[in-house]
């Protein structure tokens, strides 16, 4: 029994997985919106289930990562009668351009929808260059 | 004076949301299925020892926009999405999701007591909690002889 159960628990870790976590995890790319305002651009993506403790939003380099985790909806031993939509993870990356201010990138999450703002740099003086002649 | 090419960079971001979307596809499809066209909000439905969870994924729903009807074993979800602002067309880069009100009515599974029905709204999330009613639940019938 024992050697039965570590023999699982083996296969769960060679497979990528924690042991005791659920087989089946799907990953989703969730729906986003991006408009265009006065200041910036503006993302939203619809992350359902996802708190802000369980949100991971990265800005490395020039790319910006998004992970949300969903917990399962129903309690262990719920019988699933009609389903409509799984229960997943959500991951989306994106490449931002010089033209977005990295530093100044804020994000809120409202009720499963997260809005991320990315501010517009501000542009670089034209800049006079001298000639001389020798 | 210099013409702002704000947005052009965008498509490169295209370019690396095919390559993730591609990598994903295989565990996708669920999703994708049910984006086809399918009922809104899509709903799931669990049967519990003492009652039947339902849930709806609903982002961007706030409390004040949600309705919840119920009445002779017809449950009827009601709302719309928040748009706090109207944004112009011609501003969105991109636009996937779903926007507006939208209504769905459902029926109740048998013997459930409409009048403890709960439901709780949690990060996008719906959970209507549906009690089962006693009779629903395995009863001892008694047999007695009978005269004659």
């Amino acid at each position: 029994m024992t050697n039965e159960l570590s023999k699982r628990q083996e296969a769960e870790v060679e497979a990528g997985r924690e042991p005791g976590q659920p087989l089946e995890r799907y990953v989703f790319t969730p729906p986003i919106d991006i408009f265009e305002t006065e200041d910036g651009l503006v993302l939203r993506a619809d992350l359902p289930g996802v708190s802000v403790e369980t949100l991971d939003l990265q800005v490395e380099d020039n790319k910006l990562t998004l992970f949300g985790r969903v917990k399962p909806e129903a309690p262990e031993g719920a019988r699933l009668l009609h389903q409509e939509y799984a229960v997943g993870d959500y991951f989306r990356s994106f490449i931002l351009s010089d033209d977005v201010d990295h530093e100044r990138i804020t994000a809120k999450l409202t009720n499963g929808v997260l809005e991320v703002f990315l501010p517009k740099a501000a542009k670089p003086e034209p800049r006079r260059i001298q000639v001389k002649s020798e | 004076m210099p013409v702002f090419r704000w947005g052009h960079y965008w498509n490169a971001l295209h370019d690396i949301e095919r390559e993730v979307d591609r990598l994903l596809q295989s565990v996708n499809l669920t999703f994708q299925t049910f984006r086809m066209g399918r009922q809104y909000p899509p709903i799931n439905l669990y049967e519990l020892e003492d009652e039947y969870l339902l849930t709806a994924e609903l982002p961007g729903v706030t409390l004040e926009n949600l309705e919840l009807t119920v009445a002779g074993g017809v449950l009827t979800l009601k709302g719309k999405r928040n748009e706090l602002e109207a944004i112009p067309e011609e501003r969105f880069r991109r636009q996937e999701r779903p926007q507006g009100a939208w209504q769905r009515s459902l029926t109740l599974p048998e013997r459930v007591n409409e009048d403890e029905l709960t439901a709780e709204f949690t990060n996008g999330v719906l959970k209507v909690h549906l009690p089962k009613a006693p009779e629903a639940r395995a009863r001892h019938i008694p047999v007695v002889e009978g005269e004659g």
